[in-house]
């Protein structure tokens, strides 16, 4: 993609017409692949299979929503993982000892918030590389929500918190609402606010954005408190979903996200990208996933085919130009 | 040093009415279709579940049924079981053998399984809240209780003991760590020097227990939650050259402990069979789909394998001989 | 600061600007007061067993994150090395086991070079973020392991093969003088040879490093090949220590690897830090687990200890190392 191109992202016209124009391998992945397992297995295109794949993804996409922010940014989030881990545990147990659910939510928003204020400081203010310190407190964020259940699971949760999974209001599961609000949320942030726009110039040219005295440092860190704060969302459709809440629960989300981010098309460098790769990405990952296990790929093969599917996907892009 | 043997479980009974409720669907051996059963394990890192899935694969040749074995990827993951329970509903097979990852947070997918109207024959770690035809495993509590009572009895009752658990959020690890307490109470001489977890596997064990054994100069005996952290644990010792004065138990009865324990290295284990659990969990998931009755929960009994009878002891889940329906329930 | 101090070039001490000082310096100062604490707060920790242990933890950690801090060093990352590890570590153990021992280390080595070779194309040729090929490639070499292993865990190896964790070469550890001999070698490589300078080149000032005529590409291949091959390197004495291999070994490598390379002092930016200084970051990294457990540390605290580590060292290096530099310009 051109300067142009990457221009016109920020402009809202014609974005969905150059994007496509040159879409990120997790289109054709996609396509590929669906294509492949309804020919391939009776069950993948189904009501049934499909529906179960959208809501499996429900959170994962709310994660990578946050992390393409922050990596439109030229940073990353590795601690989105653990972060989710400890929202829904600090959730869980003050539901379970009959706090108000809208106080629990708080509490975890709060803590996603703080977590984000810390990434984002760090990075933009000292100046510090944002695998390093969200490498940091992704193991911080891990030990306190270990620390908080002694490793147990957070079970026997009152009864309406199923309903956040189960329910299904006009026909739509619940979790699928809350995706499509946050992804709507998302969309009006990046590309209609001021917000938005200093995310894509940050990642464009910090430095020019920095000297010429904006603020862009602090826009930095509210895009890892963004992050932060949709940890803490889908941490609580996470524990709706198992009815439990577990410390580890979020373990390797993060670099799930990322990859459904990066296959999704948006770089780390130059702030090229945007919210509805991710959301491709996403369902490449999910529906990946789901065809193997439909296929009954055994375990030890899924985990090498993962990885040469990621490998594979990118070097398309790398082949394509895009990361010249 | 004799070989104990204890009765199944009580309340056999009052969970009578759990067994008629397991939806059966006798349709699949009516249309001469050949059965198929998942047979979920909790990875496929730990050779304990390869053990579960010879034994289940035996059963599934001697019945002529489809075996699928169904583990998470990433070891022990709560969100990958939930997806692959989710995954395999639609595939609608006959019949689940299923092992919780997390006890407590599977139970919503697996209700969604009985939704579904899938049998759910459980082994190994005990769900609670869902429909289930059977439970088949074994008392983790009574093993590690028995164990351990075998073991003070041949210190004389009295000694300084260090404690390896698991990893302290599986409910066998919280089970045998209540079966190691009540034991320690029951013997007063006992002096336990530190309990730390192990994570149930070998290499964290080990480094745990060489810097324990820095602390404490004088370890009377070990008890080690299982046998991958055990054999670790007795790897340790021999390194330090503390071997013989140490006596190392666990649970399991993996070939290498076997091993340790005719070599002289390890004092005991306790047959924790995964592979007659397995065997036993699918024949139940068969005969529940020809419509027969099975009792609502089966219970293994305690084994102790120490050099007394080791050498009749089979060395790996391959060469064992499969354990017999009938008298197993009958017991 | 007087203006004629401030023309000058940043003062040099024992060859070091003063911002790497500082680093040298806060690490010798961490390192000595770390064995102070220990040693007041455990009886244990001082006797020569405890050290000796120390020691041999530290070492595996070592090789894998000298390997590590190469490809920071070109301001990259790998994330497979602890994959890596597990591969080559099952790889050996089983054809050890089998009565096949040079075959057995042949094929680690040679696993672990592949791995990196593969990563460094994709980074150097591919011009895929280093990141996301890394990731790729930890997701293959555990599904090659798994594969592999088929949920078997390997035990019995050879005393021959085992000395080279447990053996003692007159009162030294084994692992130890392999520690040593592998920092002396990479040390003269990297600060020595036209590759180890260009090395640091090429993450430090990239355009220079292309514009110099180097082969920034080749180089980039071998550094990732070099870390690949420290991995299964590492492995291997991983296996000779514990005389068992399962896929699972590699796992929770990664983390402290990371950890001891910024602790060392080397900067993901690329293009500053060392070897050597990977070499004292394992070490306080061997010596602060070691104390978590003497002192009974509950073992779910690590994570947070490791991430607290790392954020603490990282930053003192930035701020301090940031404010000398403003200074003394």
């Amino acid at each position: 993609m051109s300067a142009a191109g990457a221009h016109t992202q920020i402009v809202d016209r014609s974005r969905l017409a150059v994007w496509l124009g040159s879409a990120p391998g997790a289109v054709y992945l996609l396509a590929v692949l669906s294509i492949g397992l309804t020919i391939l297995t009776p069950n993948f295109f189904s009501i049934a299979n499909l529906t179960n794949v959208t809501l499996q993804i429900a959170v994962l996409v709310i994660v990578a929503l946050g992390m393409t922010l922050v990596i439109l940014t030229e940073g990353i989030d590795l601690s989105l993982g653990p972060v989710l881990g400890l929202c829904g545990v600090v959730m869980g147990m003050m539901v379970v000892t009959d706090w108000p659910l809208w106080m629990a939510l708080g509490a975890a928003v709060l803590i996603g918030a703080a977590f984000g204020v810390v990434n984002g400081t760090l990075v933009s203010y000292v100046d510090m590389p944002p695998f390093i310190v969200t490498l940091g407190t992704f193991g911080i964020a891990q030990s306190l929500a270990t620390m908080l259940t002694e490793g147990n699971s957070v079970t026997g949760l009152p009864e309406y918190v199923r309903w956040f999974n189960d329910g299904a209001p006009l026909g739509i599961p619940v979790p699928l609402w809350a995706t499509a609000a946050v992804f709507a949320l998302t969309y009006v942030l990046l590309y209609h606010t001021k917000f938005g726009r200093y995310t894509f110039a940050i990642g464009g040219n910090r430095r020019a954005l920095v000297l010429s005295g904006s603020n862009a440092r602090f826009y930095q860190v509210l895009v890892y408190v963004y992050a932060g704060v949709l940890a803490a969302l889908a941490s609580f459709i996470m524990t709706a979903r198992l009815n439990a809440a577990h410390p580890t629960i979020g373990v390797g989300l993060e670099f799930d996200a990322i990859a459904a981010v990066i296959l999704g098309g948006t770089s780390f460098e130059k702030g090229r990208g945007g919210i509805i790769g991710t959301l491709i990405g996403a369902l490449a990952v999910g529906v990946l996933r789901n065809g193997l296990n439909l296929m009954g790929v055994s375990t030890e093969w899924q985990v090498a085919i993962v990885g040469l599917i990621i490998i594979g996907a990118v070097s398309l892009d790398s082949i394509r130009g895009h990361y010249s | 040093m004799k070989i104990t043997r204890r009765s199944f479980a009580t309340g056999a009974v009052a969970l009578g009415s759990a067994a008629a409720t397991g939806t059966l669907s006798a349709p699949a051996f009516a249309q001469g279709k050949k059965p198929t059963v998942a047979f979920f394990v909790k990875n496929v890192t730990n050779p304990f579940w390869k053990a579960c899935r010879i034994g289940a694969e035996k059963a599934a040749k001697e019945l002529n049924i489809d075996l699928e074995v169904v583990a998470p990827t990433k070891p022990d993951n709560i969100e990958e079981q939930t997806r692959l329970v989710e995954d395999w509903i639609v595939k609608k097979p006959d019949a689940f053998v299923f092992v919780p990852v997390d006890y407590k947070a599977l139970v919503p997918s697996i209700q969604k399984a009985n939704k579904a109207g899938i049998p759910i024959i459980n082994y190994n770690n005990k769900m609670t809240d869902i429909d289930k035809v059977t439970f088949i495993g074994s008392d983790d509590e009574l093993f590690e209780y028995e164990m351990c009572k075998y073991l003070f009895k041949s210190l004389g009752g009295k000694g300084k003991i260090v404690h390896i658990d698991g990893v302290p959020a599986a409910i066998t690890a919280q089970m045998r760590k209540k079966g190691f307490e009540r034991a320690v109470q029951e013997t007063p001489g006992i002096e336990v020097l530190a309990s730390q977890p192990g994570q149930y596997r070998r290499l964290p064990a080990q480094q745990v227990f060489e810097n324990l054994m820095q602390r404490f100069p004088d370890i009377d005996a070990v008890v080690s939650a299982n046998d991958d952290m055990a054999v670790g644990v007795v790897e340790a010792l021999h390194a330090a050259g503390r071997g013989g004065k140490t006596k190392v138990v666990g649970i399991d009865g993996i070939p290498d402990a076997i091993q340790a324990i005719a070599d002289g290295k390890m004092f005991a284990t306790v047959d924790f069979s995964g592979h007659d659990q397995s065997y036993l969990a699918v024949q139940a998931a068969v005969r529940t789909l020809k419509g027969e009755k099975v009792p609502p929960e089966i219970l293994l009994p305690v084994f102790i394998i120490d050099k007394d009878n080791v050498a009749k002891v089979a060395r790996t889940p391959e060469e064992r001989g499969v354990p017999s329906w009938d008298k197993t329930i009958k017991s | 600061m007087s203006v004629a101090a401030a023309s000058r070039p940043s003062a040099l001490m024992f060859g070091l600007s003063p911002d790497r000082l500082f680093v040298v310096l806060s690490r010798i100062v961490a390192l000595t007061a770390l064995i102070v604490v220990l040693s007041i707060l455990s009886p244990h920790f001082l006797t020569w067993n405890n050290l000796i242990n120390v020691l041999r933890h530290a070492v595996p950690l070592f090789i894998m994150s000298a390997g590590l801090t190469l490809v920071v060093l070109t301001a990259g990352i790998d994330l497979s090395v602890g994959a890596v590890l597990g591969l080559a570590a099952c790889l050996a153990a089983s054809l050890i086991a089998g009565g096949h021992p040079s075959l057995g280390i042949a094929a680690a080595l040679g696993a672990g070079l592949a791995c990196g070779l593969v990563n460094g194309l994709l980074v150097s040729y591919a011009r895929i973020p280093s990141f996301i090929a890394t990731y790729g490639m930890l997701w293959i070499a555990n599904g090659m392991a798994y594969v592999f292993m088929q949920g078997e865990v390997i035990y019995g190896l050879p005393a021959g093969f085992r000395s080279i964790g447990t053996g003692m070469f007159g009162p030294i550890p084994v692992p130890i003088l392999i520690m040593l001999g592998t920092l002396l070698i990479l040390h003269v490589i990297m600060h020595r040879t036209p590759f180890g300078v260009g090395v640091y080149a090429i993450g430090g000032n990239p355009v220079a490093a292309r514009l110099s005529g180097m082969p920034v590409r080749r180089r980039l291949v071998i550094v990732y090949a070099l870390s690949g091959f420290m991995a299964s390197f590492a492995g291997l004495i991983v296996i000779a220590r514990t005389n068992a291999a399962d896929v699972s070994l590699g796992e929770e490598q990664l983390l402290p690897a990371i950890a001891a390379v910024c602790l060392g002092g080397t900067s993901l930016f690329g293009g500053v830090g060392g070897v050597a200084g990977t070499a004292v970051g394992a070490l306080i990294l061997a010596l602060v687990l070691n104390g978590m457990n003497l002192l009974g540390v509950k073992t779910f605290w690590q994570a947070g200890v490791l991430g607290l580590i790392i954020l603490l060292s990282v930053l003192a290096d930035q701020v301090v190392g940031g404010r000398i530099n403003r200074t003394s310009t």
